[in-house]
């Protein structure tokens, strides 16, 4: 893999060289626009006419879709409505390649009208007004179908919208549609949806991962700017690892869970997806703090997220200087694609150069975490999910009396998975059972709440892939759950343990039509948001080989 | 067994998989309970070793209607993961206290206990499959035993 900071003139050079074809398009065509989406609608040249001209260098870093949509409507450039036209029509040209939304609004376009009449009269717009956002389908949203994945839940309309996406919606923003994900978020390929299975925008034959697929998908496949998911076991971080987006999992507490489906309560968190790390502060924004409806919503104070964001114009020659880096041993070993690892350890250079200083750290009783991680989620999935009996909402399967009525309902709204981690959970919490499973598990988040807290004494963020492979293809796992929940390894103990997770693409490996991406992750303390998405975004401007466009774009 | 040696699990655990053999899932039963069958008469365990899962009665006891070819299907993965699961047995927790969640400082506060009136009962009640104004019909309740 060609090394990561370079410059310009060997860039040239490169050009003619063989890279990736994607890479080539990128390199050599004539996208001077700073965002994406403007990118998008440009022409992109094709390789076999470019290899003989000389090469325009690398197009800029990710940019702020969000900022670049304020700025068009705030300068009269373009309206609401052009822009929600022209993702309406990316989302409705990729949909039968990717799937990844479950439901598509019908008032997208009335909504952006209404914008635009307010942009007309000169009244103050929100920060995300105009801004096209997904929301995956265990988020409640009270205009729109919330099915959570299940045929359970088939066609109901909830009577009330998260928390999270009433302050998205309070900020302007228009929901785009409702995304695909596993059953309740129980799955990490998305192949567990009850009802269509997303594809990955890279290589519509592999997996988007999960359980939030569908968001990860859409925002990779530009369907819509930036996107609400959900992350209970890395259910938002391997997604974004796999799509090639930046994907948040804020710390416990720190956004409102009133309003997302619950599977793990203990463990459930909203986070979302952006493709730059400046989009996802500006989410969180949006949707982070207290919340009376959730008792578990901290009462911290919510700093700017963004505005410690600066342009790359205005960096230090070692911007992280002073930063300590600690790279989990345990997650770099045995058993972790050789592509991913060298990506990773690409990473840890550019860290380094950017002036950071990197050690390995070991986290006891690391691989613990796995099966601690399934006994809790199975069992309080267990309970959650007692709520759907066919009774108040969702489908009702007829019967002559009342226990048929609950049996037959869940098994036939309830998919395989589901139902296998309920009955994995009613048995850990059998009677009896709690001090062989429940409270062991229990025992181990402490071992691991303990580690990180040691090992984030002697470091500011600790760093590990996302997942132990880029995305595989569909169908390869669907028959062996522990080979699918190994998957989860590099994730779950961020859970247990509470603490905030910033996946960023960071390089790729090969595989796919251009190659498959992979994410860094960076672990940091409770409420170290704003630290994380400093470095990250740090990280994203001044990495120099990669850009992480799919190929179906370009 | 110790921490140390059980952490050594995982890594084991995913390199078979990494392989690429469904077959091998047998494997790695074995390995990630340890390299020796659990001692369950040793001091370590606290409890009588539990039985193995009845799918029928926990699709009972979870209100699940499954038919006889689920119960045949789910029985040996569910019998699989719970094994798996097993591996804590063997670690040594004794001074450990359990976590009930996170501890991320994010229970600290508790809403007013008074009633407010919701907003939207028309859309509540639209979501109830069967309903007889003022009442949410269900099935007579039958006593099984």
């Amino acid at each position: 893999m060609p090394c990561l900071i370079q410059s310009p003139r060997f860039l040239l050079s490169h050009c003619l060289s063989p890279l990736p074809p994607n890479a080539r398009a990128v390199f050599c065509g004539r996208l001077s626009h700073r965002s994406a989406a403007a990118a998008l609608s440009s022409d992109a040249q094709t390789i076999a006419s470019n290899q003989s001209s000389s090469c325009a260098p690398l197009p800029p870093p990710p940019s702020s879709e969000i900022l670049s949509v304020r700025e068009s409507l705030l300068s009269r450039r373009r309206t609401a409505a052009e822009i929600a036209e022209e993702y309406l029509d990316r989302l409705r040209r990729t949909e039968p390649q990717i799937r990844s939304f479950l439901h598509v609004s019908e008032t997208v376009m009335r909504e952006a009208e209404d914008l635009d009449r307010l942009v007309e009269s000169g009244a103050e717009l929100g920060p995300l007004a105009g801004v096209l956002i997904g929301v995956k389908d265990n988020i409640c949203t009270v205009d729109m179908p919330s099915t959570g994945g299940s045929r359970i839940l088939e066609g109901y309309r909830p009577a009330f919208d998260a928390t999270a996406v009433r302050k998205l919606k309070e900020a302007g923003a228009i929901v785009i549609g409702k995304t695909n994900l596993d059953e309740f978020g129980m799955g990490s390929t998305t192949e567990g949806s009850g009802f269509q299975v997303t594809a990955n925008p890279w290589d519509v034959s592999r997996v988007p991962g999960g359980s939030s697929g569908g968001s990860a998908a859409a925002v990779s496949a530009r369907q819509c700017a930036v996107s609400l998911g959900s992350d209970t076991g890395g259910s938002v971080r391997q997604p974004a690892s796999f799509c090639g987006v930046v994907g948040l999992k804020p710390t416990y507490g720190r956004i409102s869970r009133f309003g997302l489906m619950s599977y793990a309560s203990s463990l459930d968190v909203i986070g979302c997806f952006g493709s730059s790390i400046i989009d996802a502060a500006i989410i969180l924004n949006a949707v982070a703090g207290h919340d009376r409806f959730d008792a578990t919503s901290s009462m911290n104070e919510v700093p700017d997220y963004a505005s410690c964001l600066i342009s790359i114009d205005q960096f230090d020659s070692k911007p992280l200087k002073g930063l300590r880096i600690g790279m989990i041993t345990e997650t770099m070993g045995d058993g972790v694609d050789m592509g991913v690892v060298s990506s990773i350890k690409a990473a840890a250079l550019h860290l380094e150069e950017l002036g950071a200083v990197l050690t390995e750290v070991s986290l006891p009783s690391f691989s613990l975490g796995l099966p601690a991680y399934y006994i809790l989620a199975s069992s309080e999935a267990s309970s959650n999910l007692s709520r759907y009996d066919g009774v108040r909402y969702g489908n009702q399967v007829a019967a002559d009396e009342l226990i048929s009525l609950y049996g037959d309902s869940r098994a036939i709204g309830f998919g395989p998975e589901v139902k296998m981690r309920i009955l994995m959970g009613t048995y850990a919490l059998s009677a009896g059972y709690y001090e062989a499973y429940y409270k062991r598990a229990q025992q181990v988040r402490t071992l691991v709440r303990k580690s990180f807290k040691d090992a984030l004494e002697t470091n500011d963020i600790l760093i590990s892939p996302a997942a132990p492979s880029p995305a595989f293809r569909i169908g390869e796992k669907v028959n062996d759950p522990l080979a699918m929940y190994a998957g989860d390894i590099m994730t779950v103990n961020v859970n247990l343990a509470g603490v905030p997770a910033l996946v960023v693409p960071c390089g790729f490996v090969e595989g796919g039509i251009v190659g498959l991406p992979v994410g860094l992750q960076m672990i940091g303390t409770s409420f170290s948001e704003e630290k994380l998405l400093r470095v990250g975004h740090i990280f994203e401007q001044t990495l120099q080989n990669h850009r992480f466009v799919p190929p179906l774009l370009a | 067994m110790s921490v140390t040696s059980a952490f050594g699990c995982g890594a084991a655990f995913l390199r078979h998989l990494s392989a690429g053999s469904r077959s091998g899932s047998t494997l790695i039963l074995l390995r990630a309970g340890g390299a020796k069958p659990r001692p369950y008469s040793s001091s370590l365990a606290r409890c009588a070793a539990p039985e193995p899962p009845d799918v029928s009665r926990l699709a009972d006891t979870a209100r699940i209607s499954l038919t006889p070819e689920e119960v045949e299907q789910f029985a040996p993965k569910i019998r699989q993961v719970i094994d798996w699961f097993g591996q804590l047995q063997a670690v040594d927790l004794e001074t450990i206290e359990p976590s009930l969640r996170a501890d991320t400082d994010a229970n600290t506060s508790q809403r007013e206990d008074a009633p407010e009136t919701f907003g939207n009962r028309e859309a509540i009640i639209a979501a109830v499959p069967s309903y007889d104004n003022p009442y949410i019909k269900v099935p007579k309740v039958l006593n099984k035993e």
